[in-house]
């Protein structure tokens, strides 16, 4: 029970003045918390066929019917759950080969660095995305766990540039220095005492691939890459757009699960921002400037009057 | 001059790698590819020209060196063999009537969201704390963090198809025959503005981000303080002092933001039926036609690796340093 007091002081200084933080996690955590509680929350199965092709929003179904007549509200949270998870695990496998690569990069320097960041420079300078659709037209329709798995191990190169650069920064430090004349193993350096001082921007980073990743999954489902029996945001798209449904009329088939997307991203993007401000604290901006102006001024007032 | 050597033999490597993943990944595919192309085809592709793929694709008889160095030649000689879509038009035809759509698109997109995202940037940075800092960021992050095809399909319900201010498909009315006049170059941009603002929401954010950032890094040098104690203007420090000196790590970022914008351009095409390369990959994919699938890609590779070579070439001009 020692860390709680820690934390929750951590927590008061991260959100105070802070309103994107604020508005980012309120988002994220709603959107989580919506599509983990899905079966609690939906009446309807997703899969089930619930009423008539395209019903408008209405009081039974919030959200309106898809073309097959299955409840939107109910696809978009159940959807929810594939889309989130491929997110999560492949900004996790992104996040592990960053960290990774970044760290024995940044600590052991030298050769190993050199192979390490020609081999990230030239993932970097490949364009993603086009990437990823060719690999995923090869494969043929790829499920989510590919989806992931592709996307996590091909975006993992601006996170290790990030984390080695901050890796050599640290490493030039006095304390890591101490550590290595106390004898330390390189092990115990790398893990107790430089990757705690990463966290932020490993963190970050987790965060920005998270965001992508959700981009590039919702993008190659769209343009009917994926497995469209599996329900997720972005094959809800691809149902929306094959059954023509903005030209129908049924504008609710395409909004919702492209507004769910759009808004969760948002979230993420603005926590992420906030988390940015942790690692590098010269982001700031609001109230802590107001604070620091004022406490500018008065100290040049007290330097006039002597 | 090393530096520019350097940068061109790193992108000489990188695109041997693209043409190399290229070459591996139809045989990575279960079965034969060629077979499995040719069944895909539904009959649409006459025998003989399966032979011209084989060789095409480097799958001739012999160790997979001899092959690699086929596929090598078809792709120097530029002869990507026919597309099965429409055959028998070859892929690199068919690819040279599309590229100055996406290219357009690309290269006017990328030019208006630097310059607003510069603007924004160093405004937001000089003022720390005003109401542009505080809100600026946050939105466009917000905006930026949206897929492009979601962003694209917003704007079309929107701004199409219920206001009917813009047209729903096309890159030029198709009534009009391409020519010079006045009327054929309006309904041009008239069709290129619903993709091209697209394309311009995905990317200001990022363009925001980074100035910002490397504005706040300049604005604690010693040279800012010095400028304002001369007395200069608070806009001439802003621009000649923090922003020229800023930019230099942002044109760096280029190279993430071109393959992003030429990614874009797949799903923007696509919901605006807009007839550049995207939509030719998207077509492409729809019909399992794999040859002019592998060309895009690789011309959209080289694409993003020319256009950062042209953010080297930018950088040296930008940063005299480098010029030794």
């Amino acid at each position: 029970m020692k860390f709680i007091h820690p934390l929750i002081s951590f927590l008061r200084r991260f959100y105070r003045g802070n309103p994107t933080a604020i508005i980012g996690t309120i988002i994220v955590v709603t959107v989580l918390s919506m599509s983990m509680g899905a079966s609690l929350i939906a009446d309807n199965e997703p899969t089930k066929r619930v009423a008539r092709g395209h019903q408008p929003p209405s009081a039974e179904l919030w959200l309106g019917s898809t073309r097959s007549g299955k409840d939107v509200f109910s696809q978009v949270l159940h959807g929810g759950q594939v889309s989130l998870l491929v997110a999560f695990s492949a900004a996790s496998i992104t996040t592990i080969i960053a960290v990774v690569v970044g760290v024995s990069a940044g600590y052991f320097g030298g050769r190993v660095d050199e192979i390490l960041m020609s081999i990230s420079n030239i993932v970097l300078v490949f364009p993603q995305l086009p990437l990823l659709i060719i690999l995923a037209a090869f494969i043929g329709q790829v499920g989510p766990l590919v989806i992931a798995l592709i996307i996590g191990l091909s975006s993992w190169a601006w996170g290790a540039r990030v984390i080695r650069s901050q890796t050599m920064t640290i490493r030039n430090k006095e304390f890591i220095l101490a550590a290595e004349v106390m004898g330390e193993s390189k092990w115990r350096i790398i893990f107790v005492e430089i990757l705690p001082n990463l966290m932020s921007i490993v963190v970050g980073s987790a965060m920005g691939t998270c965001i992508y990743a959700l981009m590039a999954e919702a993008g190659l489902e769209f343009l009917g890459l994926g497995d469209p029996t599996i329900i997720t945001w972005g094959t809800m798209l691809f149902w929306a757009q094959s059954n023509a449904a903005f030209l129908v009329g049924a504008w609710w088939d395409m909004v919702v699960p492209g507004a769910a997307i759009a808004i969760f991203g948002g979230g993420l993007a603005l926590l992420n921002m906030s988390i940015d401000q942790i690692s590098n604290p010269k982001l700031k901006t609001g109230s802590y400037i107001k604070v620091w102006r004022r406490t500018k001024a008065e100290v040049e007032a007290r330097r006039l009057q002597p | 001059m090393s530096f520019i050597l350097r940068r061109f033999l790193f992108y000489l490597v990188a695109i041997l790698v693209a043409i190399t993943m290229n070459f591996i990944m139809p045989r990575m595919m279960p079965g034969d590819p060629v077979d499995a192309l040719f069944a895909s085809a539904m009959g649409r592709m006459p025998l003989e020209s399966l032979q011209a793929y084989k060789e095409m694709l480097g799958f001739v008889d012999g160790p997979l060196w001899v092959q690699y160095l086929q596929y090598l030649k078809s792709i120097v000689t530029w002869d990507l063999g026919p597309t099965i879509m429409l055959y028998p038009l070859p892929v690199t035809e068919l690819m040279a009537a599309k590229v100055p759509w996406t290219l357009g698109l690309a290269g006017m997109s990328t030019v208006i969201a630097v310059s607003i995202g510069l603007i924004i940037g160093t405004y937001a940075a000089y003022h720390r704390g005003g109401l542009t800092d505080r809100f600026m960021p946050a939105f466009w992050a917000f905006v930026g963090a949206m897929p492009q095809p979601v962003t694209a399909l917003f704007i079309f319900f929107t701004l199409a198809l219920s206001l009917k201010w813009f047209p729903l498909s096309y890159g030029a009315d198709p009534d009009l025959d391409p020519a010079l006049s006045w009327e054929y170059i309006s309904s041009v941009l008239h069709h290129a503005v619903l993709p091209l603002m697209c394309m311009i929401l995905g990317g200001i954010g990022a363009w925001i981000f980074n100035m910002r950032n490397a504005m706040i890094n300049v604005l604690g040098e010693d040279y800012i303080t010095m400028a304002k104690a001369k007395g200069l203007s608070s806009r001439r420090i802003m621009t000649h002092y923090a922003a020229r000196n800023a930019v230099l790590p942002v044109v760096t970022a280029v190279s993430m933001q071109i393959g992003f914008v030429l990614a874009g351009a797949v799903f923007i095409e696509t919901v605006y039926n807009y007839p550049g390369l995207g939509l030719l990959l998207f077509t492409a994919l729809g019909a399992r036609d794999y040859p002019t699938m592998q060309a895009c890609f690789l011309l959209i590779v080289v694409f993003v690796l020319v256009a950062n070579f042209i953010a080297d070439l930018l950088y040296l001009w930008l940063d005299p340093r480098l010029r030794k």
